[in-house]
């Protein structure tokens, strides 16, 4: 920062300044920790939850996601996320000036390197990026301002507020300068220096000038520090911490309630029953909407909003803060059990994660949207009644299909495909899944992994009667107590056959086992079938011949694609199939995959609010308009979803919705 | 109120049933048990008068072995409030009516509902007989209950609508559906059941003669494998219509 030590005048105005500005730092700052203190303790009135593992991932994401603002440079925002991140950067290097002003103001003292030419001219610099991204910003917000996002007030008044630090930065910048505050050999910065030459200041008036300028942008800062807790904008400090304590365990995987027998209360009925992490999401939400943008359940006309759940949770925090502050226990004021999130918003969430995807500031959407309905399940017993009849059915027949225990091995009997007990030495357990057991469609599909299996010599057997429902939707409905005794009743079967590897040919099965079951103590190498497959193909283990050349679009599952990262070996496999040409449903293809409808438990439950999800799917499969004949996906349910979506829109003549492993089975010899 | 289920453990309608080797049984090794659907209902129907009224008393009772204790804690766990259960293998259906007839004696319910039909048997011989025996009204397949001044109103649907009847108490009625599904229980409530007292006597301490038969079972079958089904595919809907009546006729000779 050019300090304005040289020129008589202006240091004598300074100097004698040093106690208003200590008076005046004391005010803004005061005003902005009395706030954040509330504001913590407000935080600390949620559950304990420990966030503290794998502290170096932590302090790689505080790089990359904080500082190096990686989620915000995303489809389709890449234009307003650089805009974003130049603000964020001008912001930073700005800030370490402004402690700077703010020291030497105070006590005389520089920052070590803050008189140099290289700090001067990269605040220069980034003053302008700031002050064009801000025009940017501007731009936007009053002539195309984002569908979801809330467009009000508070972000003038920041943005205003950024502006004229920026402006009168750069004016005492160069009014210093002209004040003659220039060290030997040392090159104006550009913006600072055209000022200098443009303007003009000749003796009094850089004085005057300066001085004005440096007093608003101070007064400026210490105003900003004070507003900034009352403000979304909090999250300029907020996002800090919550970056560092996001979660570190898989994205699919829900958190456990241990020791469940012995618990009260299960899930979140109130403001008290969220974690502190889950309450400083809510004041991390910067309202820029791109969770809601990015929801099949809103984009389809459901009442469920990502967006408004986080804000609904931070707003009542804001509100019952205080009352509960107050009254330590507070049974009575405000209810104890009451939260704004209705369970008709709750329902229809896929647990797609495509919000949880599109965050910014990696704010977790559906593990509250799972706590709320963990209350509804268990505490309340008020899910829907389809999903009621889901559970019931996978605790009376092991499925929710409520087909019978006994014939879930039945689709393999004609193929004599081996079950541990008959082979147990068997390198795979091929878990099979309810759907690929059960229903008819994906009975298929199971076939035609055992015919790509043989061909490629890999050893492996099924449970048949003795594998049950891994859990997943009793889970993703909320009841964690069934999911507890499925995964338990799957985990102690494999134990008995000592099963180590484990292949799963549905997402769901797949994300459960390798994701969910070790927090009860089972812990496998699962594969999905797709990642097995291309590795065979790589390996050279398995050889797909040509078939008929067709157009195929891939279908992201979203517990393969968003959930675990597994985008690009269905993708390999169906690469590697000749004469097949891969389609891509863009722009929502990849991260931006646009869900089923049929996660979450959703599978079991009525879609009878707005258009359903799948059909919105089938609709942008159509719109991309690539001749493709089929659709390819690695998922049993949004098989099934596919199946009926074509159907309704009356397409089922012109794309056919399949398993990349029945692709890859018709084109393998026998 | 106070309002006593009579409920019956059935193998689950999940479960493939299969006949035993002797011929007159089914095999019952390893099967899922559960809560007959219409009794489902019957409890769904007295919890959703308890929810209106959370005076009202909701009592279950089975006659049956020791695993019946199971549904009875199902029972618990939806949020009925006692329960207890009359030990005995095999009891012929009379016996069961005569048992629940010393319970009801001794619990003095207002109202018993019981499920129109058990679902493993399929008889509809409980109810009836059990309200004959303590000399009590009795209306067959109802829908809803409604308490009326000292009485109840019983609902029953009927082809184009319902008829609406009226018993003075005490009463028992069978039951044919809830308004609503039966309830997934909540975690606390089968925390709750599974820490419950459940009594139990055997069916001798009532003074009931278990092996007082009325009937035996001579035999029992599967019905015969299903044939592959036929798909008639080609030609219009025209052509297919006068070959589905042929087949009908000449195949299934059922026209
Ligand atoms: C509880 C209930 C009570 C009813 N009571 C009466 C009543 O008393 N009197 C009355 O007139 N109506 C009654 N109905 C209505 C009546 O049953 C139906 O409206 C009518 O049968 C529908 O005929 P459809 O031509 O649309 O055949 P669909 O509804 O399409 O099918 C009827 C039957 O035809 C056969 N079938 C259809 N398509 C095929 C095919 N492609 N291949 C082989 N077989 C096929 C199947 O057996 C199928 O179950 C009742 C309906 C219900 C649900
Ligand atoms: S997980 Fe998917 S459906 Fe649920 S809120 Fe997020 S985006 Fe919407
Ligand atoms: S939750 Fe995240 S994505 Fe959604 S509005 Fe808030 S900051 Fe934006």
């Amino acid at each position: 920062m050019i300090a304005p030590t040289g020129g008589g005048i202006i240091t004598g105005l300074y100097a004698g300044a040093a106690p208003l500005l200590l008076i005046l730092t004391f005010l803004g700052f005061g005003a902005f920790f009395l706030r954040a203190w509330r504001l913590y303790r407000y935080m600390r009135l949620g559950r304990d939850e420990a966030r503290i593992d794998h502290p170096w991932r932590r302090v790689r994401d505080e790089l990359v996601v904080y500082l190096g603002q990686r989620k915000l440079l995303k489809r389709p925002y890449y234009v307003r996320g650089l805009a974003h991140a130049f603000i964020f950067w001008g912001f930073i290097v700005i800030t370490i000036g402004t402690v700077d002003l703010l020291v030497d103001g105070i006590i005389g003292f520089h920052l070590p390197g803050a008189g140099n030419a290289v700090f001067a001219w990269t605040i220069d610099i980034f003053a302008v990026l700031v002050l064009a991204s801000i025009a940017i910003a501007l731009v936007r917000r009053v002539f195309f301002p984002p569908p979801r996002m809330h467009v009000a007030l508070d972000g003038y008044v920041i943005l205003g507020m950024i502006a004229i630090l920026m402006i009168t930065l750069l004016l005492f910048e160069g009014a210093g300068l002209a004040a003659g505050n220039l060290e030997k050999g040392f090159t104006p910065p550009p913006i600072a220096g055209a000022i200098l030459r443009s303007f003009v200041f000749p003796g009094e008036s850089s004085a005057v000038v300066f001085f004005w300028s440096w007093w608003t942008h101070v007064v400026t800062v210490l105003a900003f520090a004070a507003y900034l807790p009352q403000s979304k904008h909090l999250h300029i400090v907020t996002t800090l911490p919550n970056v560092f304590f996001r979660k570190q365990t898989p994205r699919g995987a829900l958190g456990l309630i241990k020791d469940i027998e012995n618990q009260e209360t299960f899930g979140a009925a109130s403001i008290r029953d969220f974690s502190w992490k889950q309450l400083l999401d809510g004041y991390t939400c910067t309202e820029c909407g791109r969770c809601s943008d990015n929801c099949p359940a809103l984009a389809t006309g459901k009442l469920l909003d990502p967006q408004k759940i986080v804000l609904d949770i931070r707003d009542q925090l804001l509100r019952d803060g205080p009352k509960l502050l107050g009254d330590a226990k507070a049974e009575t004021t405000p209810p104890a059990h009451y939260l704004e999130s209705k369970p008709e918003e709750l329902w229809a969430c896929t647990t797609c994660a495509a919000c949880v995807e599109a965050c910014p500031v990696t704010i977790e959407h559906i593990d509250k949207i799972v706590d709320m309905r963990r209350h509804l399940t268990l505490m309340e017993g008020s899910a829907p009644p389809e999903a009621q009849r889901a559970m019931t059915n996978i605790e009376r027949a092991g499925n929710p299909w409520g087909e019978p225990r006994e014939t879930r091995g039945d689709w393999a009997t004609d193929l004599g495909v081996p079950t541990f007990a008959e082979k147990p030495d068997a390198e795979y357990l091929y878990f099979v899944g309810c759907a690929a057991s059960v229903d008819r469609r994906n009975q298929k599909v199971a076939r035609a992994l055992v015919k790509v299996l043989r061909t490629a010599g890999v050893s492996f057997a099924i449970l048949a009667s003795e594998e049950t429902c891994n859990g997943d939707p009793a889970r993703r409905i909320g009841n964690e107590y069934l999911w507890q005794m499925q995964a338990q009743r799957n985990i102690d079967t494999f134990k008995k056959y000592g099963v180590r590897k484990v292949i799963a040919s549905c997402p769901h099965c797949f994300n459960t086992i390798a994701n969910e079951y070790p927090q009860l103590g089972g812990n496998y190498e699962v594969i999905h079938a797709l990642q097995l497959v291309d590795r065979l193909i790589s390996e050279g283990k398995l050889k797909v011949g040509r078939g008929t050349a067709e157009a195929v679009a891939y279908h992201d599952p979203c517990y393969l694609g968003r959930h675990n990262g597994i985008y690009n070996q269905p993708r390999a496999v169906l690469d590697a199939i000749p004469g097949v040409q891969r389609v891509e449903i863009e722009p929502h293809n990849r991260e931006r995959g646009f869900c089923c409808g049929a996660g979450g438990g959703r599978m079991w439950m009525e879609e009878n609010v707005g258009q359903r999800v799948n059909h919105r799917r089938i609709e942008q499969l159509l719109a991309i308009n690539s001749g493709a004949t089929k659709v390819a996906s690695g998922c049993p349910f949004c098989l099934i979803m596919l199946e009926e979506g074509v159907g309704a829109k009356g397409v089922q003549d012109q794309i056919r919705p399949v398993d990349v492993l029945e692709l890859v089975a018709g084109r393998i010899e026998n | 109120m106070k309002i006593l289920i009579p409920l019956k453990q059935v193998p689950d309608s999940t479960v493939r049933v299969k006949v035993a080797p002797d011929g007159t049984s089914v095999v019952t090794e390893g099967i899922t048990w559960s809560i007959s659907p219409y009794d489902e209902y019957a409890i769904e129907m007295a919890l959703e008068r308890k929810d209106a009224d959370p005076s009202t008393v909701v009592a279950v009772v089975t006659v049956g072995p020791e695993r019946s204790r199971d549904a009875l804690r199902q029972a618990l766990a939806m949020g009925c409030d006692e329960a207890s259960l009359v030990r005995a293998e095999g009891a012929a259906p009379l016996a069961v009516a005569r048992a629940l007839a010393k319970v009801v004696a001794e619990a003095k319910p207002d109202l018993v509902l019981c499920g129109k039909q058990a679902s493993d048997d399929d008889q509809g011989f409980v109810g009836p007989a059990l309200a004959e025996l303590l000399g009590w009204p009795h209306v067959a397949t109802i829908t809803k209950v409604v308490p009326a001044e000292g009485a109840v109103e019983l609902w029953r649907e009927v082809e184009g609508g319902h008829e609406v009847w009226k018993a003075p108490l005490p009463a028992l009625a069978t039951v044919h559906k809830s308004e609503k599904e039966p309830r997934y229980p909540s975690l606390p409530g089968i925390m709750k059941a599974k820490k419950k007292d459940i009594p139990e006597r055997p069916l001798d301490a009532l003074g009931v003669d278990v092996a007082a038969p009325t009937w035996t079972v001579v035999s029992m079958e599967p019905p015969p494998a299903r044939g592959g089904g036929k798909i008639l595919r080609d030609g219009d809907a025209k052509q297919i219509a006068e070959r589905l009546a042929t087949a009908l006729r000449d195949e299934a000779k059922v026209l």
